[in-house]
């Protein structure tokens, strides 16, 4: 399926989630579904991190809900990190990964081994129960309910596999935000949301 | 101090850093393992003030101590320095870029005492990659400068960037 148009469906399906994006193409996709400035935290700068910004997040707000996303490029560096959700096993979050098999940011360079690899195996290999896939937006659309509705007993991971990004779709743009900006309006919105205090300086109500 | 058994003083040493963790409220500390903070791990392990969460490398640490800044959450990332030195990438990329506050406890190998040649790499490079990349760290050598780790903790959260704690072997053994 067509990376941005995955992306679409999965912002007209989200209903209260935090989202978190990774390096690369998902942060631009998902600007481009969305234009969310607040309930997303475009990660740009993490390569194989954003499911573990999102567990922090996760444990320290049982009641919410989060989506991470990753691009199989990002997951390679690190696929040891499911070792750590599958310990964690926290209810509240979705592990998207991306599978575009390339590093989609760097002009759709080729990733090792990567027609070959098996996430879902990868994943169940490491305890994961909960492990999806979907290769067309059809598919999406009739299994994610069952993939992430609420109350799951335990982490939850989807493997979502796209086609790489094309030259249009390269020069989408990328989510306008600097750093301390994007902390800040995530970070506020999280506060005004929960009752949650993130940061030691609080604006006057 | 110096005259009880080398056990019950590095449990006693563990014990002073966790309760200096605790009056920080930090609630989660992600940790990978390092001959010299085995009974500090062992210590939270056991400690119900405390999520302790074994990751499976160090940059996984500095990330979900990360998102739970985000969230209000106090934490720390307790690790050694061969590993410390695996996460500039991560530090400075997500904790630089988003000036996301970060505590980072680390063992000071290569320093003089350390018996293992292979640090040889730690006691070059250490400092002068902190340095280099303008990170605050304060050393902690003996067990009445434990309160240091509250300070680099409520220094970071002020400045918005990450400090370092580097444990000695002094204070570890």
């Amino acid at each position: 399926m067509r990376y941005v148009d995955c992306f679409r469906h999965l912002a007209s399906r989200r209903t209260d989630q935090w989202v978190i994006t990774s390096a690369g193409n998902s942060g631009q996709a998902w600007w481009a579904a969305t234009r969310d400035a607040e309930r997303t935290f475009y990660l740009d700068a993490s390569m194989s991190l954003s499911t573990m910004f999102a567990s922090g997040l996760a444990m320290a707000l049982p009641q919410q809900r989060f989506w991470a996303f990753m691009g199989d490029g990002a997951f390679c560096m690190n696929p040891g990190m499911l070792m750590v959700e599958r310990q964690l096993n926290l209810p509240n979050v979705v592990h998207f990964l991306v599978s575009n098999r390339a590093y989609g940011a760097t002009s759709n360079a080729a990733l090792p081994n990567g027609p070959t690899n098996d996430y879902p195996a990868i994943a169940r290999g490491m305890g994961l129960d909960r492990v999806f896939a979907f290769d067309s937006v059809e598919a999406l659309s009739r299994g994610l309910d069952s993939a992430v509705m609420a109350n799951s007993p335990g982490h939850t991971f989807v493997v979502l596999e796209v086609e790489p990004f094309d030259a249009g779709e390269q020069r989408l743009e990328q989510p306008p935000f600097d750093g301390p900006e994007m902390k800040y309006l995530f970070g506020r919105a999280l506060e005004r949301a929960t009752g949650t205090k993130v940061f030691d300086y609080q604006l006057p109500r | 101090m110096a005259h009880e058994p080398q056990g019950n003083r590095r449990t006693e040493v563990a014990k002073r850093i966790t309760d200096e963790l605790a009056r920080c409220d930090i609630k989660l500390v992600a940790s990978l393992p390092d001959n010299w903070i085995h009974a500090v791990i062992e210590e939270l392990n056991g400690d119900k003030r405390f999520t302790h969460v074994p990751v499976n490398r160090e940059e996984s640490a500095i990330g979900l101590c990360s998102g739970a800044y985000m969230a209000g959450m106090g934490s720390a990332a307790l690790m050694g320095a061969s590993g410390f030195m695996t996460c500039i990438y991560a530090i400075t990329k997500i904790n630089y870029s988003y000036e996301i506050p970060l505590l980072v406890i680390i063992t000071l190998r290569g320093a003089p005492g350390d018996h293992h040649k292979h640090h040889v790499s730690n006691g070059l490079y250490l400092q002068p990659v902190l340095q280099a990349i303008d990170l605050p760290f304060m050393i902690v050598d003996r067990a009445e400068d434990i309160p240091l780790i509250g300070r680099a903790y409520h220094h970071s959260r002020t400045f918005t960037r990450p400090t370092v704690i580097a444990l000695t072997r002094d204070l570890l053994r």
